[in-house]
């Protein structure tokens, strides 16, 4: 079942180029469509920042080193999770157009829609390597452990694709996934290390970066990044186990229900 | 030889059912777990063999609500089957009034990606570009988002791209209806230059005379049953016996 899906996937040429066209399509769409164009996608992690920031560190007098970075690494990868799966509940409602009058696989439509999120991530990224290397008075520098940072995305997008799956197939059947996911998600924004200090973060609640995958996602991340170390290779295997596990249920549930998206949408 | 199919479908039947009280959210099914959903059943399709040749040109007819569009739906695997198995040779297009697109995109992003989902390599598309703005008229529209065009240039857009990009195999679902005649006649060139021969097209239509001027075979549905597919000649005969009772008794009447 899962491999048929995959294997008709690949059968086709021009596949590759289609998803290409979509994301970029998709991306442009997103950014473009707004005065600020491509400004807003940088901008929206700064100000994110820059707003936790006066909270954490001047108010609440946070003493984490390099908190700016800290801060700035945690966001981009939370909002890469959140738009790809808050942001893809509705999916099958907004892209039917794609897939009601031909056979085309629904897959195409999540891949090339987190790609797209992708590139906005990449110029996150790239923002924050130039922060981080530039600007923040207590960076280590460029680290060869920073190319483990590919990795650890390719974990985050398949815990994205895979919730994504999820939430938008039960879209399907059950409307108000949305808001169930929305009161989910900010429990989630809390019980992840993005603004506390990690250990405070471990002390409160011990194994949980075992439990919440975003959790050891950040860590890792701020390790290959802020710290030049290697990823915590146990946590590592934890996460790509649970995005995995996620992306099986989500293909079943592809299957299942969003076989129907035609007629039940 | 060895025939090759565009489209084999064993023992496919689709039900739908229909409910009052839709269980469309978690609250309502909590709150509902224990009351019986009363669901009616319709069956749309009984269980039938249907394939397709490639190259074929099959012609669909019964009165409406027979299960025709059903059919075409669960043929070109918009819809799944309830029962049974279905392989479909190739990309599909189910076309009524032309192809998907999105009104938030301009008729140019609306090009590249139909043309893409329909099986076309942008190198393709790039060729054909031209060709389908011609086709459709909106030359000075191009970069438009379609929101803010007239349904006729839309439906002409939409046209324009599905004849242009084409899919390996077609469902046309009363397609000789868009735009105005001018347009229709260059639509009807078009078909029979480059659809009749090399594509794979299933025709439902209401004509009888644009059945049987194309159609190799045609298949007859009544009320959700293949009554008979095969010979043209004989399902438009059986299709039109039906329809004279129906006549008759409603003069009596």
């Amino acid at each position: 079942m899962v491999t048929g899906i995959i294997n008709d996937w690949a059968h086709q040429t021009n596949k590759l180029e289609r998803l290409w066209l979509l994301a970029k399509i998709e991306f442009k769409l997103r950014y473009y469509e707004n005065r600020l164009g491509l400004l807003w996608a940088l901008l929206k992690p700064v100000m994110d920042m820059a707003i936790y920031y006066v909270v954490f560190k001047i108010v609440l007098k946070v003493d984490v080193p390099a908190f700016a970075s800290y801060l700035f690494i945690g966001l981009i990868l939370w909002n890469f999770f959140v738009e790809s799966t808050s942001g893809t509940i509705q999916i099958l409602q907004t892209k039917k157009y794609l897939y009601e009058y031909s056979n085309m696989n629904k897959l195409e439509i999540y891949i090339s829609t987190l790609l797209a999120n992708t590139i906005g991530f990449g110029f996150n990224l790239l923002m924050f390597l130039i922060f981080y290397n530039l600007l923040e008075p207590e960076s280590v520098g460029l680290q060869f452990t920073n190319l483990w940072i590919p990795v650890v995305f390719l974990n985050l997008f398949i815990l994205s694709l895979g919730i994504s799956l999820i939430l938008s197939n039960v879209f399907v059947v059950a409307r108000d996934v949305t808001q169930l996911w929305g009161v989910f998600t900010s429990i989630l924004f809390f019980m992840s290390p993005i603004f506390y200090k990690l250990a405070m973060f471990k002390e409160a609640l011990p194994s949980f970066e075992y439990l919440n995958p975003i959790a050891g996602l950040i860590i890792n991340a701020r390790r290959v990044l802020m710290e030049g170390v290697n990823p915590d290779f146990n946590l590592l295997l934890f996460d790509f186990f649970y995005g995995i596990f996620f992306l099986v249920i989500g293909f079943i549930l592809l299957n299942k229900l969003g076989s129907k998206a035609a007629e039940k949408i | 030889m060895k025939t090759e199919y565009a489209i084999q479908a064993k023992n496919i039947s689709k039900t739908f059912h229909i409910t009052e009280d839709a269980h469309n959210t978690v609250k309502h099914r909590l709150f509902n777990l224990f009351k019986p959903s009363k669901a009616k059943k319709v069956l749309a399709l009984k269980p039938m063999d249907f394939e397709v040749k490639k190259g074929e040109c099959i012609g669909l007819i019964g009165s409406n609500g027979c299960g025709k569009s059903t059919l075409t739906r669960i043929l070109s695997g918009v819809y799944p089957t309830d029962t049974g198995k279905i392989n479909i040779n190739g990309t599909t297009m189910l076309m009524n009034l032309g192809v998907g697109m999105s009104h938030e995109l301009t008729a140019r992003e609306n090009i590249y990606v139909a043309s893409s989902v329909l099986g076309l390599k942008i190198k393709q598309v790039d060729e054909l570009f031209d060709e389908i703005v011609d086709f459709a008229e909106l030359r000075e529209f191009i970069d438009t988002k379609i929101k803010y065009f007239s349904s006729g240039m839309k439906a002409r857009l939409a046209f324009s791209i599905a004849v242009n990009a084409g899919a390996d195999i077609m469902f046309l679902d009363e397609i000789f209806a868009v735009g105005d005649m001018k347009f229709q006649e260059k639509a009807v060139r078009v078909f029979e230059m480059s659809w009749i021969k090399g594509k794979t097209v299933i025709l439902v239509s209401h004509s009888m005379d644009i059945i049987q001027k194309y159609c190799n075979r045609t298949a007859y549905l009544k009320n959700g049953e293949l009554v008979y597919y095969g010979d043209t000649e004989h399902a438009l005969n059986l299709y039109k016996q039906d329809n004279q009772i129906v006549v008759e008794e409603s003069l009596v009447l």
